[in-house]
């Protein structure tokens, strides 16, 4: 329980960090940044929604702990002003439809990955002088080790141009309606499987080499023998005996893998067209659309924060030697 | 006390290593009898370890059991096919570790790793198998409510309990025991070997037990074999090697434990160091360190001899 | 397997600090260097791609058959004798720019990755020396950098900056990506305090920077050099993330750029692959082949990974004695 705690108040701050370092952006770049973003706008707002965006900015009178204060607010109750690219579509809202997505294919492309990864460096483990042990790892090692981006557009000119068989833009048919029925969820699985795809290639050999290596320290324990001299048939020691205990580095590691998932679902997003964030941050780049990018910043922070916690509390469950 | 159990018959057990093969058991030979206690003893790399692994046919790369044989019961535990062999493994000898701390898996209840081994060899249904364990656990003095307790939340002492607790589970006619109470203090020691030798009483199983403690073997073991570098160098009964040890290597062993129970004594070590199993001389492996070393000692191998009947020493000095 | 030690001259390797084999003359270090591919698939062929890169890099001015930022021919020609990986939408030469190309995006990558391991060894090695609350700070600080999404966050750097010279994403990179390295290098370093020789030598009173500089940081090369090429594939993949995204600066020639300009005239869409294959795959071999190499220096640095000639021998063995005893 201490250990959670620990941790809660670990992304707390991590939190708070992340959200004086937006409010300080805009402070500590040359030229007032909002008169570019105004002008970027072309005349659509008018002086009052600007001046609100001044005020969700915390750029009031005031001293410099007030405007952060104000700051503070305006995030804490979600209203995080209109969006300058979708003009006058709250952030919030353009932000919410395309989440989701994003979670999707950072957290399911990891969560593959790591099954995949796993299993083969399980198996490695045991054949180190076989096929899978002297040939698999290296050859994984080559190609998970290209740039997300070429990784995306390989699979991309491959499957997506020159055979034509996976869709390459958008998340799902545009003509289908959205809603819990095969042909929606067919057509979303089909548009992930590329860009999902070339996340896991990417991700894959982490896992191979971590589990791989964890793997053999634990081979060598007395718990190992122990447990071959009792009897046990070899799927049981090698799954709850060994495996069990070379995932608690494995775990560890996923800490950081969450966060390279979720830059690597950006760059693939862009690739693949496809209408999660990274998309959205590229169109919000183009536009600059000031508030809308430090809203993607801060929500992937959260959303990354988020994500390690779940780690943790998995990790917890996983060692119960961690919480006492 | 006559029927042989277990016969060894010539063991090799050979590392395959980066720079050489190095042999870590040499042609070993012998037997352990129904009920009885058989103590092996010798410095740490002797190989005594290295042929307990054997006998559960435990041994992996680069270890690899050469040649001879391990009957038990007559049947060759070397030439079972994998079902066989882990039907023989608990179920007939079970393995008491050094160190109770590592042998136990630390995230996994004490229960699952007392239940998993009884489930895998009996019928046993999930209810019974853990009124087993709770059974097991008050056979070696722990209460029950330690069942769903992690290896960490116990002591030492406690652990080692544990552990036979699990090498008791299936009832086995052998427990082969490497050093298990050398990570323990001296009173807990006590404690543990005191009720181990209770349970053979009730239980009737034979030991093999390893360690480099001649003095304690003296007092718990019937016969007492000594090994050097991979070679058995003396057999015989425990008070007779312990208190009149024929070979120079078994007379060092001796005089450099302290007794606790006789009078004081100077302890004398043995002088060098341990042979590198990669460079063997040629004739007796102990000539580096044997105060009394001849022209025939560096030329031939000492083989096992005997001058009365149940003793057997490899010595050219006899 | 338990590892039963036969006899501790012949198995356990001494435990002896690296220090002196490090600072030993020359001659047993080339034949270090050899034997590290000796044997070794994966780092020849790792190093010979990286040599040839780098060489091709270095060279640029003299193999270039083109001026890469000039317009040398018509817009989109296929690949040629003339123009060995065809031209771009604006008439470059595609083969000239990936060379010169290369020189950009290499010095950025591994400039970075130097920087970033700079910052780690510092950060790491105090860390881990010092701990205590020295130590909570910086783990602090590693950590909160740690769980940051560190691409997100240069894209918005970038974004704020508007498009960003090479030299300013060098230094972006360098600054955000020495945690995950910091981290090894702390944990290594906190288990090498414990060890004989550094306790040994603080009794002996030697300095303490005497006792980093000379006990610890030998024993810390294979960790820092593999996360100096781990962090220079990293850099290199988000230099190219960055450019794609148009946030590098596109007059440059670099793989990046070369990306961006590819994608806006939608090469692939138009045939003209070669636009878009030839930086992309300069940057996939370039990231394998630092690859290959990382996972030789790990595999050297921990025995436990190394399988020699010896398992040969052993498999051929047991395959004999199993058959003795009619298991096969």
């Amino acid at each position: 329980m201490h250990y959670i705690v620990r941790q809660l108040g670990f992304y707390l701050t991590a939190f708070l960090i992340a959200i004086s370092f937006n409010f300080m952006l805009p402070r500590l770049m040359p030229g007032d940044p909002l008169d570019a973003l105004f002008s970027a706008t072309q005349g659509r707002m008018d002086e009052t929604q600007m001046a609100a965006i001044r005020e969700m900015y915390g750029f009031m009178d005031g001293s410099i702990i007030e405007q952060y204060l104000a700051y503070l607010y305006s995030i804490i109750s979600l209203d995080l002003g209109p969006s300058v690219l979708m003009f006058p579509v709250s952030v919030t809202q353009v932000i919410g439809q395309a989440l989701p997505w994003t979670i999707f294919l950072a957290l399911g492309s990891l969560i593959v990955a790591l099954i995949i990864g796993i299993s083969i460096g399980t198996y490695a483990s045991y054949h180190r002088s076989g096929f899978f042990g002297q040939v698999v790892p290296p050859v994984l090692a080559f190609i998970s080790n290209f740039p997300y981006v070429v990784t995306a557009l390989i699979l991309f000119y491959i499957f997506g141009v020159q055979l034509d068989i996976l869709p390459i833009s958008y998340t799902y048919d545009p003509d289908l309606t959205p809603g819990f029925h095969w042909d929606f969820i067919l057509s979303v699985i089909k548009h992930a499987i590329l860009p999902m795809g070339s996340m896991i290639l990417v991700g894959v050999a982490t896992w191979v080499f971590n589990m791989r290596n964890a793997m053999i320290n634990v081979l060598g324990e007395d718990y190992i023998t122990m447990a071959e001299a009792k009897g046990l048939s070899s799927t049981r020691v090698m799954t709850r005996y060994a495996g069990r205990n070379a995932i608690l580095p494995v775990a560890t590691a996923i800490a950081m893998a969450i966060g390279f998932s979720f830059a690597g679902s950006i760059l693939t997003e862009v690739v693949f067209n496809y209408q999660g964030l990274g998309n959205v941050l590229l169109k919000g780049i183009v536009a600059r659309d000031y508030p809308l990018i430090q809203a993607i910043l801060l929500i992937l922070v959260v959303a990354v924060l988020t994500a390690n916690f779940i780690a943790d509390l998995v990790y917890v469950w996983l060692d119960p030697r961690i919480s006492k | 006390m006559s029927e042989v159990l277990l016969e060894i018959n010539n063991l090799c057990v050979d590392y395959v290593l980066p720079n050489g093969i190095a042999r870590a058991v040499n042609n070993v030979s012998l037997s352990i009898k129904k009920g009885e206690t058989l103590g092996l003893a010798g410095e740490s790399g002797c190989g005594k370890s290295t042929l307990a692994f054997s006998i559960s046919n435990l041994h992996k790369a680069p270890a690899l059991i050469s040649e001879g044989e391990i009957l038990f019961q007559g049947q060759d535990v070397l030439k079972m096919r994998p079902k066989t062999l882990k039907a023989y493994r608990w179920n007939n000898v079970s393995v008491v570790f050094q160190s109770a701390m590592n042998s136990l898996n630390p995230v996994i209840s004490i229960a699952e790793q007392l239940t998993d081994v009884i489930r895998a060899h009996t019928k046993a249904s999930a209810k019974d198998a853990e009124l087993r364990a709770i059974e097991l656990l008050e056979i070696v003095g722990i209460h029950k409510e330690r069942l769903h307790s992690f290896p960490y939340q116990l002591s030492g002492g406690m652990r080692q309990r544990v552990v036979i607790a699990i090498a008791l589970a299936l009832e086995p006619e052998l427990i082969i025991m490497d050093e298990p109470t050398t990570a323990l203090d001296v009173v807990v020691e006590r404690e543990i070997l005191n009720q181990l030798y209770e349970l053979k009483q009730t239980f009737g199983f034979s030991i093999l037990f390893i360690s480099h403690d001649l003095s304690l073997m003296a007092e718990i073991a019937d016969r007492i074999g000594v090994m050097y570098a991979g070679n058995l160098i003396e057999l015989g009964l425990a008070k007779e090697v312990f208190h009149h040890p024929i070979h120079p290597y078994t007379k060092g062993l001796v005089s450099s434990f302290p007794s606790i129970h006789g009078p004081k004594e100077t302890l004398y070590g043995i002088p060098g160091s341990p042979l590198n199993l990669l460079d063997k001389p040629q004739g007796c492996d102990f000539q580096a360190r044997c105060p009394d070393c001849h022209h025939k000692c560096q030329q031939e191998v000492p083989r096992l001899s005997s001058d009365t009947p149940d003793r057997l020493v490899a010595c050219h000095n006899l | 397997m338990k590892q039963i030690p036969i006899h501790g001259d012949a198995l356990v390797s001494p435990d002896k600090p690296k220090a002196n084999l490090i600072y030993k003359n020359l001659g047993s270090k080339l034949k270090a260097f050899w034997s590290f591919f000796e044997g070794n698939p994966p780092a020849l062929i790792g190093g010979f791609l990286l040599t040839l890169i780098m060489t091709m890099a270095v060279l640029a001015p003299v193999l270039a058959s083109h001026d890469p930022d000039r317009r040398v021919a018509r817009s989109h020609v296929e690949p040629s004798a003339k123009h060995f990986l065809g031209s771009t939408r604006s008439g470059r030469d595609v083969y000239s720019q990936l060379l010169f190309g290369a020189q950009k995006t290499l010095s950025v990558a591994l400039a970075a990755g130097a920087i970033a391991v700079f910052i780690a060894i510092g950060v790491g090695v105090t860390a881990g020396y010092m701990g205590g609350r020295v130590d909570s700070y910086l783990n602090f600080l590693t950590n909160v950098f740690l769980v940051f999404p560190q691409l997100p966050l240069l894209i918005v750097l970038a974004a704020f900056l508007g498009q960003v010279s090479s030299l300013v994403i060098t230094l972006l990179l360098g600054l955000t990506s020495w945690p995950w390295v910091a981290r090894v290098i702390r944990s290594q370093t906190l288990s090498l305090r414990h060890k004989e020789f550094v306790i040994s030598a603080e009794v002996m009173g030697e300095s303490r920077w005497r006792i980093i500089l000379v006990e610890i940081l030998p024993n810390l090369v294979s960790i820092v050099f593999g996360g100096f090429l781990g962090t220079t594939i990293y850099a290199m993949g988000a230099e190219a993330g960055l450019g794609i995204l148009g946030l590098g600066d596109s007059t440059e020639v670099s793989w990046g750029s070369m990306l961006y300009w590819a994608q806006t005239s939608s090469s692939l869409f138009t045939g003209a692959w070669w636009e878009m294959l030839a930086p992309a795959m300069a940057l996939a071999l370039t990231g394998g082949a630092l690859a290959l190499i990382n996972m030789s220096i790990d595999q050297m640095s921990n025995p436990k990974l190394k399988t020699g000639k010896h398992m040969k021998l052993w498999k051929k063995l047991k395959r004999e004695a199993d058959q003795r005893r009619g298991l096969v």
